[in-house]
């Protein structure tokens, strides 16, 4: 089985991100090294959101237009977004420890909410695994898959409504980003080879979601 | 964030930052790798 153009480009990329990261970016003042763990957690925290939002996307067109393509690609989305959520509650509290001196604080909505997430998606995926019946599996966690996705505004807004010890964004709002060039310069090539690696893993799992179902229906055939 | 002009002195905070380099991409690996040998498995049948 031949590697796709995308899995090696999306592989370079993640590499390159990280060589960029680790000895051609700058230190952080105040947090000194542990600093360089946001050019993994935020880009895998918005790759999580794109993944979930899309499975919501999905979810919503197969339910109106019954297509299995649109389910096959929600499923695929959701296991890769659950991967991208771990990624991004294992990198946090380990950025967390060193700068607000503990791993995890329960009363931080952004944390816990993103945890429910995860959770929600998880559910997600048990689900799937726990109805055999094609059609109805589809409609149950295509509800599923729509309803986790509201909580992603939610946790976005979670510091504007909450105090929280997350900061207030430092890219993503009105004004300029309060991010040096150089880091700013990282940081959205981060964005990308993450996002890369995010379609190479979703079309690597639609595949094989796709010659699964239809083994399947092939043996149904034979049966 | 601001950038240092000397370089900062918290080397325990290096080592947060090498374990989450690390996990994060040991896990990205690894779940690679387990879509390649499902499909892989899957041919095979």
């Amino acid at each position: 089985m031949k590697i796709s153009w995308l899995d090696t480009v999306a592989g370079l990329a993640v590499v390159g991100t990280v060589v960029r990261a680790a000895f051609f970016t700058p230190l952080e003042a105040k947090q000194g090294a542990a600093q360089k763990i946001f050019y993994i957690h935020v880009p895998s925290a918005w790759v999580a959101f794109l993944a979930f939002g899309l499975v919501a996307v999905a979810s919503a067109a197969f339910l109106w237009l019954r297509d299995p393509r649109l389910d096959r690609f929600a499923e695929s989305s959701a296991e890769v977004g659950v991967i991208f959520t771990s990624v991004v509650l294992i990198t946090g509290p380990l950025w967390a420890k060193p700068i607000w001196g503990a791993y995890w604080a329960w009363w931080d909505v952004r944390l816990v909410s993103t945890l429910f997430l995860w959770f929600i998606y998880v559910s997600y995926i048990v689900l799937r695994g726990a109805i055999d019946a094609p059609e109805m599996r589809a409609r149950y966690s295509a509800v599923l898959g729509i309803l986790g996705a509201l909580l992603i505004p939610f946790i976005h807004l979670s510091v504007y409504l909450f105090a929280t010890m997350h900061p207030m964004p430092i890219v993503g709002k009105p004004s300029a980003p309060s991010l040096p060039n150089e880091m700013l310069l990282t940081l959205f090539i981060s964005l990308t080879s993450f996002t890369l690696l995010y379609f190479a893993f979703v079309r690597s799992r639609y595949r094989y979601a796709f010659e699964r179902d239809a083994a399947l229906a092939n043996a149904a055939q034979h049966a | 964030m601001q950038l240092s002009q000397t370089r900062p002195n918290m080397p325990e905070t290096s080592s947060y930052y090498h374990v989450a380099y690390t996990v994060a991409l040991s896990i990205y690996a690894l779940y690679g790798i387990s879509l390649y040998l499902r499909r892989k498995r899957l041919r095979g049948k």
